[in-house]
């Protein structure tokens, strides 16, 4: 190991990912689930209540949002007009974070809150362990009673429920381009299905709706005809429900199963994100009488008609068809329902399931606690809160039931303090639904506080021996450790980097004049004309510096606060998109310059080199064009593009790509071995090429400001140390500049699978993290090249110390706050991007560079 | 955010870049009289007063408030330079007839480092005598100062407020307004004292003035706004959180304690510097 400067560096190194592991096992623990399927009491006197129908069709549409059905501009006229006839109950479910896709599947079909391991899980999607196969959900229950299910849509429901459906059609969800093939998919299907009579489960996932929303938003021109397009379908099945014998007893659900936030990504616990529309359509609930006004206003902020858990979808549909509520259910049976039954006793039966199910898990969760006849606890006393609130009602429950006369009128005593029951029983659960292993979390902490403990003697040697760069490295790191506790400074990072990167140039600003003033003295006989010249470059070549990093700074707006706000890629750049046009041509010229230059093979074999970065080029129109056509509209590249020959796909066109630039770094490794730092040179051009094309194309430019940053820093004469904390913050302020921020909402998953045609862990998690952390690569790399030439220092130890440092205050906060209202949105998100920082962004790409390349020097 | 580069830049494109050997102004001493020194210290403290007065006005609509002050500032902060501190030697026809015999003694910027500033009797006693004429040569560079202050550092705080990430799009009037009230505590006090000393505004682009009332406020004003973007991304959604706000508030109490803290013996005459190189130097010799 040449890099390191001692063995403390590669103990503390292992010991990181130790203390990663050990924290996160405590910090996501799987739930304490109860095995195997719910069944009805057969020993009990009370008759089950009747089932309302024997068949349901399950139409999810992804992020379809409460407004998008109910509000004035929506276009669901046909579903709007049931809601005007009553025989569309709607309602607006809440869905908790985290707003993505498998976990609020799970949600819906097993009644649970599922654990925040399940969002790791959702982006790693090949994942079984997440299947539930073997949880109780109110599939399984229609599978146990002999129903067959099939499933057409998102193929999450297929890795969710393997071997489950008899007929299934499933579609990826990771190309987010694709806004109308996917639902066609599934809609093909449903004349079909809706003429078989065998099924007793028609479960469909529209992905379209939740494209549209990822690239351009909830105000997006596409998105109207979408939700045209899903109330046609919507028309399709109900008027085969009133046509068809054989669908006369059909429940038809139609949910999103999260939101849209205003930017149309989802992830988060904002209004947008966790309001999805839910109905409930038959015509047998014309009977009810139940006519509402539609469209109308929302009477909160997205809040539209009642608003219901999403986890009552799982004991309400049981509740309806007849079969047992799933064991692992929080869910309340939806009241509203209740009237499907004429007599009481059914009602009361129904909510006492409901109850006892509720109570079982209750007793599973709080062991200590007793729920009986006997639990006389003591209601009166004031306050009560959670679980002894849940006992009150309980007993409340047990006492109305026992004093009941016989007759129908029991059910108006005791179904409202059955219904108080179950609310209380459900925030109960909700609010413990994870435990931490306080124990791990701790031991957690402290291996990764030893790591930080062994790389500390070289760091302080390191600050103390640099003054001033030392002190305020260290302070730097205080500071961002201190912000961690504080829910709006993680989601506002960015503004502290950029903040502390303006203090960083102020700093070596400072620097180089005082250099220069003590230089000048000594030369002053130098100066003539272009001497003044150099000696107001010297003065003002900061403000170049200064300015480049105000562009990088507003280029992606991102964070939560100001997110909505105009920045250059979204909003300047579809305004004016010749001028993007313009510079992503100039950055793909300079990179392909650059390469030219750095490769030391002779004259002829040098345009050769070329090909990379040209393939890269048109690898980059060939998937505008097919990703964000909108980029396109008017440009003199539209035109271009029509006349363009499609032979090429654009999986076989990145993996041309990615050759031809691997084919210029073993070229550059092999081909002549003479000069070492140019095969450093031409890695480096190669990387360029390589992240500018993992990169979203309005960020590309961003890499031309890089090269001017990197030009007018290396002629500053940096030392060692203060390469290192320049590449340090300009690796954290990169990655907020290019759209990363701390929430999960802001992964981009886009360029994950170029050159890939199949789903690979590996391959689609390196690309993905090439993609979302270029910024940070980019200037791991370019900090080997602004190094001064006689290594002095040896920044892995002030790496470690750094990262050590940042996953210890975040791992603190996380801990201490672990019952913050925020912990599942806020600070687990960084906690997860911090793993990432610490193990791929440390360890893989800073630390690795750092042995390869000090290798080479030597 | 840090104006007090600003000044600097913006003073000079005005001279001409000639090599500058002489050695630049020693530290700005306060006036030796009474008023001036019981004033120096009640400034800071007053300005901070009537920014605590104003703020709720400011919170309720930032560019009117701002604007209706701006001239009230200019003037307590002229008010301040005319009593407390030295004229810089830029308007010589009328200081030398003022105060030509406590020349070399009173005002500052004199000669070598040696005519720093013991103000002794001589120069109380003179001021009185020829108030007039004092008055007026005090008068003058404050108005020199106050026109470079509004034509040059408030268009060249505005561009650093932007480059340090005010927003440029929207916000301009607070914004410029922001740069002005920032140059009316900052650069009013420096052209007053120094003119357009080319070796005084090279280091003070460079931030290597010596410690004083007048750099030290300078400088404070530029760390306090820089640290009062803190509490701006906070989730708290008070009024005051607002852009130009908190900046401001941050540049207030920098120029208080800046001006007070700079003058304290611990401080004063010192000055910014970065110890990276001398000591790696020292280092590698060593190993």
């Amino acid at each position: 190991m040449a890099g390191f400067s001692s063995w403390t560096t590669v103990v503390a190194n292992l010991l990181v990912p130790v203390g990663i592991l050990t924290f996160s096992s405590g910090f996501f623990p799987y739930k304490p689930l109860i095995p195997g399927l719910a069944t009805f009491d057969q020993t009990g006197e009370n008759t089950t209540a009747p089932a309302v129908f024997d068949k349901v069709i399950f139409m999810v549409v992804d992020a379809l949002r409460s407004d998008f059905v109910y509000s004035n501009d929506s276009g669901f006229l046909f579903t709007q007009s049931l809601i005007r006839s009553g025989a569309a109950l709607p309602f607006t479910a809440h869905a908790s974070a985290p707003t993505v896709t498998m976990p609020r599947l799970k949600a819906i079909t097993t009644g649970s809150v599922p654990s925040f391991l399940d969002v790791i899980l959702n982006i790693a999607e090949s994942d079984t362990t997440s299947t539930l196969a073997y949880q109780d959900t109110w599939l399984a229950q229609l599978k146990a009673t002999g129903g067959r299910l099939v499933m057409y849509g998102d193929d999450t429901w297929l890795k969710l429920f393997p071997g489950m459906f008899d007929r299934a059609d499933g579609t990826t969800s990771f190309f987010v381009s694709d806004f109308t093939e996917v639902d066609h998919n599934v809609t093909r299907h449903v004349p079909n299905e809706l003429a078989q009579d065998d099924w007793s489960a028609f479960i469909m996932h529209y992905l379209g709706l939740d494209h549209i929303g990822h690239k351009a938003g909830p105000k997006s021109p596409f998105m109207i005809p979408k939700q045209h397009e899903m109330d046609s379908v919507v028309t399709e099945i109900y008027t085969a429900m009133r046509q068809q014998d054989h669908l006369q007893s059909t429940l038809f659900v139609l949910c999103g199963d999260h939101g849209m936030n205003e930017a149309g990504n989802h992830g988060g616990s904002s209004a947008g994100e966790t309001s999805p529309a839910l109905l409930f359509m038959s015509p047998k609930f014309e009977a009810l009488g139940g006519r509402r006004e539609s469209p109308m206003e929302p009477s909160d902020d997205m809040q539209y008609y009642r608003t219901v858990e999403q986890a009552d979808i799982a004991p309400t549909l049981a509740g309806l068809l007849g079969i047992p509520i799933p064991l692992n259910s929080l869910g309340v049976f939806i009241p509203d329902f209740l009237e499907m039954w004429d007599h009481g006793s059914h009602r009361l039966q129904i909510l006492y399931q409901n109850a006892e199910q509720l109570l079982n898990t209750l007793t599973t969760t709080f062991p200590v606690a007793t729920f009986g006849p006997d639990g006389t606890t003591s209601c009166a006393s004031g306050v009560l809160s959670g679980i002894e609130e849940a006992q009150c009602a309980w007993t409340r429950v047990q006492q109305l039931l026992s004093t009941r006369d016989e007759g129908d009128d029991s059910y108006a005593t005791a179904g409202p303090a059955l219904l108080q029951f179950l609310r209380i029983a459900q925030e109960v659960m909700s609010r413990t639904a994870s435990n931490y292993d306080v124990s791990r979390l701790t031991l957690g902490l402290l291996i990764t506080g030893v790591a930080g403990l062994l790389v500390l003697p070289a760091t302080y040697k390191e600050c103390t021996r640099h003054g001033s760069s030392g002190m305020f490295l260290m302070l730097m790191i205080i500071t961002c450790g201190m912000m961690m506790f504080a829910s709006s400074y993680v989601e506002e990072e960015q503004q502290f980097w950029y903040w502390i990167c303006s203090g960083w140039m102020v700093y070596l600003h400072i620097k180089s004049q005082s250099q220069s003033q003590s230089q000048s003295s000594a030369k002053t006989t130098l100066r003539n004309r272009f001497g003044s010249l150099i000696y107001w470059s010297d003065k003002c070549i900061i403000l170049v510096l200064a300015i480049t990093q105000r562009l990088l700074r507003r280029w992606n707006q991102t964070g939560q606060k100001f997110a909505a706000e105009p920045d250059i890629a979204r909003t300047f750049f579809t305004r004016h998109p010749e001028i993007f046009w313009g510079l992503l041509i100039l950055t793909y010229v300079d990179a392909g310059r650059h390469l030219l230059r750095s490769i030391p093979i002779i004259r002829i074999l040098k345009l050769g080199a070329l090909a990379p970065a040209v393939l890269a080029f048109t690898f980059k129109l060939h998937f505008v064009t097919s990703e964000s056509p909108e980029l396109l509209d008017g440009t003199f590249i539209s035109q271009i593009m029509k006349e363009w020959p499609y032979s090429l796909s654009l999986v076989l066109h990145a993996r041309l790509v990615f050759c031809g630039l691997a084919l210029v770094v073993l070229l550059a490794l092999f081909g002549k071995r003479s000069r070492v730092p140019r095969g450093h040179d031409t890695f480096h051009e190669a990387l360029h090429i390589f992240l500018m094309t993992q990169s979203r194309a309005t960020n590309v430019p961003l890499f031309l400001l890089f090269r001017i940053q990197s030009g007018i820093l290396s002629s500053m004469n940096l030392t060692g140390i203060e390469v290192t904390i320049t590449t340090l913050i300009f690796q954290y302020m990169t990655f907020f500049a290019f759209g990363g921020s701390n929430a999960i909402s802001s992964v981009d998953l886009a360029s994950g699978y170029n050159g890939i045609d199949s789903y690979s862990v590996v391959l689609v998690g390196v690309l993905t993290f090439a993609s979302n952390w270029a910024g940070p690569i980019w200037w791991a790399s370019q900090s080997h090249r602004l190094r001064p030439k006689k290594p002095e220092q040896d920044p892995s130890a002030l790496l470690t110390f750094h990262v050590a440092m940042s996953l210890i205050s975040v791992m603190a906060a996380c801990t201490a706050l672990r019952t913050h209202l925020f912990i599942w949105t806020v600070f687990s998100p960084k906690y997860l991007y911090s793993m990432a920082w610490a193990t791929a962004n440390h360890v893989a790409v800073n630390l690795l560079g750092e042995v390869i390349f000090s290798r080479s020097r030597s | 955010m840090a104006p007090d580069t600003s000044s600097a830049s913006g003073a000079s494109p005005l001279t001409p870049p000639a090599p500058d050997d002489k050695p630049s102004a020693p530290p700005v001493n306060i006036l030796p009289s009474l008023i001036a020194r019981i004033y120096s210290i009640a400034h800071p403290a007053l300005l901070l007063a009537l920014g605590a007065t104003r703020f709720e006005a400011v919170v309720a609509d930032p560019t009117k408030e701002l604007l209706s002050t701006l001239p009230w500032l200019t003037l307590v902060q002229i008010f301040y330079v005319i009593v407390c501190l030295p004229p810089a030697g830029s308007t010589p026809s009328t200081e030398t007839s003022a105060s030509a015999p406590a020349d070399g003694r009173s005002s500052p910027r004199s000669s070598g480092p040696g005519g720093a500033v013991r103000h002794g009797k001589h120069g109380k006693r003179k001021q009185h005598a020829n108030s007039w004429a004092c008055i007026w040569s005090r008068l003058l560079p404050a108005l020199l100062s106050l026109s470079l202050t509004f034509a040059l550092a408030t268009p060249v705080l505005t561009i650093l407020l932007v480059l340090f990430g005010a927003p440029l799009t929207t916000h301009n009037s607070e914004t410029v307004l922001c740069a002005a009230h920032m140059a009316v505590l900052s650069a009013t006090a420096l052209t007053y004292a120094h003119g357009l000393d080319r070796a005084v505004w090279n280091e003070v682009w460079g931030i290597a003035r010596p410690a004083d009332a007048v750099w030290g406020s300078a400088l404070g004003t530029g760390l306090g706004a820089w640290f009062g973007a803190i509490p701006i991304p906070l989730d708290w959604d008070r009024p005051w959180q607002a852009f130009p706000i908190t900046i401001l508030v941050g540049a207030y109490i920098g120029h208080a304690v800046g001006s007070l803290l700079a003058r304290t013996p611990l401080v004063y005459g010192k000055r910014v510097k970065f110890t990276v190189e001398e000591v790696s130097e020292t280092e590698k010799k060593t190993n």
